[in-house]
């Protein structure tokens, strides 16, 4: 424990400020450049534009001058962060440091990962950013080149601009440090001095900075030596950063709850949510990619739900008429089920879904309320447990019905 | 017969605690409700939310989870974990809208027959006063 060391329950207010001479992106690149040069990390996991295509693609990166394609922060996710890192540790945990740079809800996700042991943190910095959010895939696609011109227009305007996609639109979570000094964070004192060490080593701050510096802020003592190989000095005031967050942060809060509440309105209800699921093809895509649906098999794609033809006879005889395949809406609130209290409304379900069904906003919806009865945030804290590998004897005690014991004559 | 609607409830009752209060009601001959059919679960912890989803979306009027009084539980904690995931179910129907009314949980020990057949009753009874569930007749679900 060192004098330098800062409170992970603080937001962090010193850090390093870098004019950005070009682009932004350039600057950024040029800062992980220099990194694998001082060898403070031997390789960097950082989204790449494949030559010649449109197309970005997570690489794992040793050499410096493939560092030039790399782009910190591309419009769109192609395949959620988190999935790209857990291909990486399936097997075991790094023996080499490892410099990831994700999106915050990228980091999240392979944090709520390695609760579900599914990957392995160790020797893997992760540095976040702050994110403007991403374009769908489906605008993307149909023009890159005036999407990419709309996306750094995103940049600029920081929320105003909604051509991002809606979840990225109402995301208040968009920059890291700002949820570690939070309340529900958790830290048991067995745990504490672990615990101190938030999920994040070192964030890369772009709000405040104006296209015109960015801000390199240390949120643990690792992030602090990062930035002491790179000779950077850390004790560059963050207030400019810190007061656009929390302006932003404010804006965002707002056009959540307003736009949750519409959404609420269109969905509540058996007879709507049904009537928003009937156009589900069953392609299980939203499934696939979302980075919290890790297991092996699903239970939707086993045969467990599967009947013998005759009880469907009888079951269409009884009701009617049967809808095939089955249980379309059973697929989405069993999945929901399963893994809402960790969703970090990355979106990536959205984008995939062909028939734009609007999934991740309603799990977002549902995620918000459902976490919070939990009074927990996903992906914030690699030692707090998940609420459903977790209780404490006393709680909840509400919805329990009263035990009175009787005598059998008191109910006959 | 009459054509009184009697509502079709699943209930998962623990091994240890509910179950074994269920068939104590019945040695007991106290009269129990009819509309409950029971599926025996080792534990109230292994409840999954998905098997009380996938009652109430096949047709069943209502749900009920039973387990063993918190510090009873035969595996020293799965009905807390059970609790938790009945909060996580109880959260999920408020916030799409739907019949929360239609799922229970009650803690009932294996010597309390009487209570068993008070709340499965009770609970019928309710459900009985909210009528059929609507998916019924969803074709389209």
């Amino acid at each position: 424990m060192t004098a330098t060391q800062i409170d992970s329950n603080k937001m962090p207010t010193k850090g390093a400020i870098i004019p950005a001479e070009e682009e932004i992106n350039k600057t950024i690149v040029d800062i992980f450049k220099k990194s694998l040069e001082k060898k403070c990390f031997d390789a960097i996991l950082i989204p790449v534009r494949v030559p010649e295509t449109e197309a970005y693609a997570w690489v794992l990166l040793k050499d410096q001058s493939l560092l030039d394609e790399a782009n910190p922060l591309p419009p769109i996710i192609s395949v959620q962060g988190a999935k790209a890192l857990r291909s990486l540790t399936k097997r075991g945990k790094m023996t080499q440091n490892i410099a990831a740079i994700l999106r915050p809800c990228e980091i999240r996700a392979a944090v709520e990962l390695s609760k579900l042991k599914q990957i392995h943190l160790d020797n893997i910095s992760l540095i976040s950013i702050d994110c403007p959010g991403a374009m769908p895939l489906s605008d993307y696609l149909a023009d890159p080149e005036k999407s990419k011109k709309i996306y750094k227009n995103v940049l600029e305007k920081w929320g105003e601009d909604d051509s991002v996609r809606p979840v990225c639109h109402i995301c208040n979570r968009f920059s890291l440090p700002s949820l570690l000094h939070r309340k529900s964070v958790k830290i048991s004192p067995v745990e504490q001095d672990e615990a101190k060490m938030p999920s994040i080593d070192l964030h890369i701050g772009l709000l405040g900075g104006n296209q015109e510096k960015i801000f390199l802020i240390p949120v643990n003592p690792k992030g602090r030596e990062i930035l002491e190989k790179l000779e950077l000095k850390s004790d560059d005031s963050l207030d400019l950063w810190q007061t656009k967050v929390s302006e932003v942060q404010e804006k965002k809060e707002k056009i959540r709850k307003e736009f949750n509440l519409e959404l609420k309105e269109k969905i509540e209800g058996q007879k709507k949510l049904t009537a928003v699921f009937d156009e589900c093809i069953n392609c299980h895509n939203c499934m696939r990619v979302c980075p919290i649906c890790y297991c092996q098999q699903c239970f939707f794609d086993s045969d467990s739900l599967t009947l013998s033809p005759e009880t469907y006879i009888s079951r269409a005889e009884k009701k009617g008429a049967l809808r095939f395949p089955l249980d379309t809406m059973l697929f989405h609130l069993g999945r929901m089920s399963h893994m809402v209290l960790s969703c970090v409304s990355c979106g990536v379900c959205e984008d995939a879904c062909p028939m734009s069904i609007p999934v991740a906003q309603i799990f977002s919806l549902v995620a918000d309320q459902t976490q919070k009865s939990f009074d927990y945030t996903p992906g914030i804290n690699k030692e707090e447990p998940l609420p459903l590998q977790d209780f404490l004897e006393d709680e909840f005690h509400e919805v329990e019905t009263p035990s009175e014991a009787m005598t059998p004559e008191e109910v006959n | 017969m009459n054509d009184e609607y009697t509502p079709k409830i699943i209930g998962f009752l623990c091994n240890w605690c509910a179950y074994t209060g269920a068939d104590l009601a019945g040695v007991s001959r106290i009269q129990i409700t009819p509309s409950l059919r029971i599926i025996r679960v080792m534990c109230s912890g292994r409840i999954d939310p998905l098997f009380v989803l996938k009652g109430l979306l096949k047709g069943a009027d209502g749900v009920m989870m039973m387990g063993c009084h918190p510090g009873d539980c035969h595996y020293q904690k799965g009905n807390y974990s059970a609790r938790r995931r009945y909060v996580l179910l109880q959260k999920l129907f408020e916030d799409l809208g739907f019949e929360s009314e239609r799922i229970g949980l009650w803690w009932v020990s294996a010597s309390e027959g009487p209570r068993y057949a008070q709340v499965s009753s009770e609970f019928s009874e309710e459900i009985k006063k909210l009528g059929p569930n609507p998916v019924r007749e969803e074709i389209f679900i």
